[in-house]
């Protein structure tokens, strides 16, 4: 100890003025090469991305994003239109105000009209969502949330005050002025025409379920329908619980005539009415149904969620194949036009970039924008780890291989040319078979196989280092094999191993990417290659450039600039090559 | 020379027996039951038994380790789970399937590369230099996979000029390998995935032979040459070119093997029916003996692949000592 403190005195010193210089030389070497710059540029900015990755993210990269947005589907026999975002949210209600002119009602009191050429803004006084709207002779009501009641007289929609607090869900408006609007907890409100538009009467409901429903024929004919299978009849005064053969939730109801009505509800209940009774019948579709409409007595119409919509033509129900997924809400037809509103959020798969997302969204709505500033933190991990342990493993085996020489040497060259031999993905991939997808999997193939070509490097390096007189000074001054190796040449290996670092780093990012696109990466951690595997999986790849194209540029980026960089370091690293 | 060779020959099936030991012990380590990587559910108790005696899996496990070497070197390699076939069979004609795919594409990255070093070399200092390296590196930088699906976007599905995926259009009649291959049909299925991997393996040729013949250049017998007033040309090509392709040749042999590995991607995005898809089809249905097979052939042909090389070397350079170039990996 005592003898080595005159040594250690002075050499840091040495070093460290030697460290300057090799410093300085690297900012010059990288400030004259262009490219370098450009690199180092890159990199910088990368990091940051990494690092602040969770604030510059605009979506969490997991969660499936839904869209909003006010819809209208024209059917004409088999043609089917859409129209989308006529409103800014949910369009829960339809009504036909003549031939060719109709209202629609929705969230946040949003109403809008077709005249015959384009759907437009309807003023309203009112802000809560509006659940039913029902027109007749050019009168219409609305009614929504809290106990809020529209009427539209004279163009206008005018709010009264609201005669209850719960929120009311169906309205149904006959031509002699009379209505019914029905909602929560068996809410029934009855307008009489001859007491003026404000004064609803609460009537007396036999059940305590919410109320979704209802459809008046006359002021003294109507039916409602609610949760669990309710259904009520109403008389003119009266309402009476009438035998239901469902459990189920029903949505909606239409009353064509005394004879014919039809009901329909959850998992694609169908009732129909004939000769006083609600009967069951067999559907074309099995998810949610929301709303029917009535043409003639056999000529009906429903819709659903998921873009479902069915027909009765003839006697059967036959499924209409609108091509959409969005959630439909409510239903008109006059036998020859039929549209459908709607529109719950409804995920928002395979966008192109916009405003909301930059880089578009997945086929299951998720941002890839955000997932691709995620996934820069796990490659710039995993190819920073195994980088590192593969320029540790690489230099050490260099270092005894090149220092010690004769069987060593032999030994750790043969098992160089052994790694050079197993091919990296299909070596993971054994991995991945015999253990379990991840992360660690992806470093140790790395990190296990791809210190050979570090090894060769330093090892040649180190034969020109070991018959240097500094060397042979310290043998004979009689330190220890590992003294000399790690103390006398592995500093002067230094600035190549941190080159080798520099190139594995690339290599690594580059194997991380093929292996996760391999689905060999962890399942629940986003990358770049895990970007390219998920747009593989989903098929969508052929078409979505934007799923595509995004990650492949960074992982080309960041590869390309490591090899920008250590262009330039090569000349310092290795005098051999300043030459050229 | 006869010596070199044998000596190589023994050095690759030594190195072949390590990794054929690697995997086995893998194996062992990762499935203790060792049925479990042979046997499949559903099989009768007599084939069971039979799988059961071949592969030695009621003996000690020094005695399994024989077994399994003695297997590997008749060609047993056990019944795919997957097929229900024996996986030689398989393994035999996904085989041809790479070869066909990846010698092309090596072939044209090692003929191309360093003839385009070589311009670079000549043309030192100028844009063009400049461009083709920053070229050089940018390819090498991009994925396969990745610009397999680009060049698969863009001119299989846009324009619609090239298949997408497999070697042939569904359905078709080969009596034969050779006659599969030996088709328009094929080669047109050929064209996308042999460019996406020449394009990422030209680089590295083409920057060693760069470097490699700026070193030359400024040796004396140029300087002769040139003072005999031969043709610039002449001498890039023949002279100086000649010499400095040593160290193109070892890194062929070391990207060989990259290659086998790198191959996977290619065939998985192209659906290319090779060993690299089939080994990833293994790994996903869990089909062990079919997987083991395929890494060991895939081990098998980067052997044989710097076998191949290092004679080359030989005859290139009689002094034959591996030098180092950044390969990378």
């Amino acid at each position: 100890m005592a003898g080595s403190t005159h040594v250690s005195a002075i050499l840091p010193k040495e070093q460290g003025a030697e460290m300057r210089e090799t410093l300085m030389l690297l900012v010059r070497a990288v400030k004259q090469d262009r490219l370098a710059t450009f690199g180092i540029v890159v990199i910088v900015v990368l990091v940051l991305i990494a690092a602040f990755a969770p604030l510059l993210a605009t979506h969490d990269p997991y969660v499936m994003t839904e869209r909003v947005e006010g819809t209208a589907l024209w059917v004409h026999g088999d043609r089917v239109e859409i129209e989308a975002g006529i409103a800014a949210d949910t369009l829960y209600s339809v009504s036909a105000d003549g031939p060719d002119s109709y209202f629609a009602a929705g969230a946040g009191g949003e109403v809008v009209r077709y005249d015959g050429t384009e759907w437009l803004p309807v003023e309203t006084p009112a802000t809560e969502t509006l659940r039913a709207i029902s027109t007749v002779e050019g009168r219409s009501i609305t009614v929504g949330h809290n106990g809020t009641v529209l009427w539209l007289t004279g163009g206008e929609f005018e709010q009264v005050p609201a005669p209850t607090e719960v929120d009311l869900f169906g309205v149904s408006l006959t031509d002699t002025g009379a209505a019914l609007a029905v909602g929560q907890n068996g809410t029934v409100l009855h307008l009489d025409p001859e007491n003026g538009v404000e004064d609803w009467e609460p009537l007396q409901a036999p059940v305590q379920r919410d109320l979704f429903a209802v459809a008046l024929l006359r002021a003294d004919y109507g039916y409602i329908v609610g949760a669990r299978g309710t259904l009520l009849r109403f008389d003119g005064e009266q309402l009476e619980e009438v035998d239901s053969p469902t459990f189920r939730d029903l949505h909606n109801i239409a009353i064509f005539d005394e004879s014919a009505g039809y009901a329909v509800g959850e998992r694609g209940t169908v009732l129909r009415y004939r000769e006083g009774e609600w009967i069951e019948e067999q559907g074309a579709l099995t998810r949610t149904l929301r709303a029917v409409a009535m043409v003639s007595a056999d000529q009906v119409q429903v819709v659903g969620t998921h873009g479902d919509m069915m027909r009765r033509v003839d006697g059967t129900w036959e499924q209409v194949r609108t091509g959409y997924t969005r959630h439909f809400r409510d239903v008109t037809s006059d036998g020859e036009t039929t549209v459908v509103v709607g529109t719950d959020p409804y995920i928002n798969s395979l966008a192109r970039p916009s405003q909301e997302h930059y880089f578009g969204t997945t086929h299951n709505g998720r941002d890839i924008y955000s997932q691709v500033i995620h996934g820069s933190r796990t490659a710039l991990l995993v190819g920073f780890v195994a980088a590192l342990m593969v320029t540790v493993i690489g230099t050490n085996v260099g270092l005894f291989a090149g220092y010690l020489r004769g069987r060593t040497d032999n030994v750790l060259m043969r098992i160089v040319d052994i790694m050079y031999a197993l091919p990296l993905e299909p070596f993971a991939m054994v991995l991945v078979l015999l253990w379990r997808p991840g992360i660690h999997i992806i470093i140790l193939a790395v990190g296990l196989l791809t210190w050979r070509t570090t090894a060769r490097i330093i090892r040649s390096q180190v034969l020109s280092l070991a018959d240097r007189p500094f060397v042979k000074a310290a043998r004979v001054a009689g330190a220890s094999p590992l003294r000399i190796i790690y103390k006398h040449i592995a500093p002067n290996v230094l600035p190549l191993a941190f080159l080798q670092l520099a190139v594995a780093m690339a290599f690594a990012i580059t194997a991380e990417a093929t292996l996760s696109f391999l689905g060999l990466g962890p399942p629940r951690l986003y990358s770049w290659g895990t970007i390219l595997h998920q747009a593989r999986l989903s098929g969508a790849w052929r078409t979505a450039w934007w799923w595509v194209i995004p990650p492949g540029v960074l992982i080309m980026l960041s590869v390309v600039s490591v090899f920008f960089v250590s262009r330039a370091l090569e000349v310092i690293a290795n005098p051999r090559l300043s030459r050229r | 020379m006869i010596r070199l060779i044998v000596n190589k020959l023994l050095q690759m099936l030594f190195t072949l027996w390590v990794i054929l030991t690697v995997l086995f012990f893998l194996f062992r380590l990762g499935l203790p039951d060792p049925t479990v990587a042979l046997v499949t559910d559903g099989l009768s108790p007599e084939d069971r038994a039979l799988v059961t005696e071949r592969f030695g899996l009621d003996r000690s496990l020094p005695m399994q380790y024989v077994v399994y070497l003695g297997n590997v070197a008749t060609g047993e390699f056990g019944r795919s789970f997957h097929y229900n076939a024996p996986v030689t069979a398989i393994v035999a004609e996904r085989v041809a399937n790479t070869l066909v795919l990846m010698i092309p594409a090596f072939l044209i990255s090692y003929i191309v590369g360093p003839l385009l070093g070589v311009l670079l070399a000549w043309k030192r200092g100028s844009r063009l230099e400049a461009g083709g390296i920053t070229a050089g590196l940018v390819f090498r930088s991009a994925p396969m996979f990745w610009v397999g699906m680009l060049l698969i976007m863009l001119f299989g599905i846009r324009l619609g000029w090239f298949p997408t995926s497999g070697m042939r259009t569904f359905p078709y009649e080969a009596a034969h390998f050779f006659d599969k291959i030996f088709t328009l049909n094929f080669l047109h299925h050929l064209i996308l995935p042999t460019i996406v991997i020449s394009l990422y393996y030209t680089g590295l040729p083409m920057l060693i032979m760069r470097n490699a013949m700026l070193e030359v250049m400024g040796e004396d017998f140029i300087e002769f040459a040139e003072a005999r007033g031969l043709s610039k040309a002449r001498i890039m090509y023949r002279h100086a070119a000649r010499n400095a392709l040593l160290p193109v040749v070892t890194q062929a042999a070391i990207t060989a093997g990259l290659a086998v590995g790198g191959q996977v991607v290619v065939e998985v995005v192209f659906s290319w029916p090779g060993l690299g898809l089939e080994m990833f089809n293994a790994v996903r249905t869990s089909d062990y003996p079919l997987a083991q097979a395929a890494f060991m052939l895939m081990a098998a042909i980067i052997l044989v692949l710097n076998f191949a090389a290092d004679v080359v070397y030989g005859r290139l350079d009689p002094r034959v000592s591996y030098s180092s170039e950044g390969a990378g990996g």
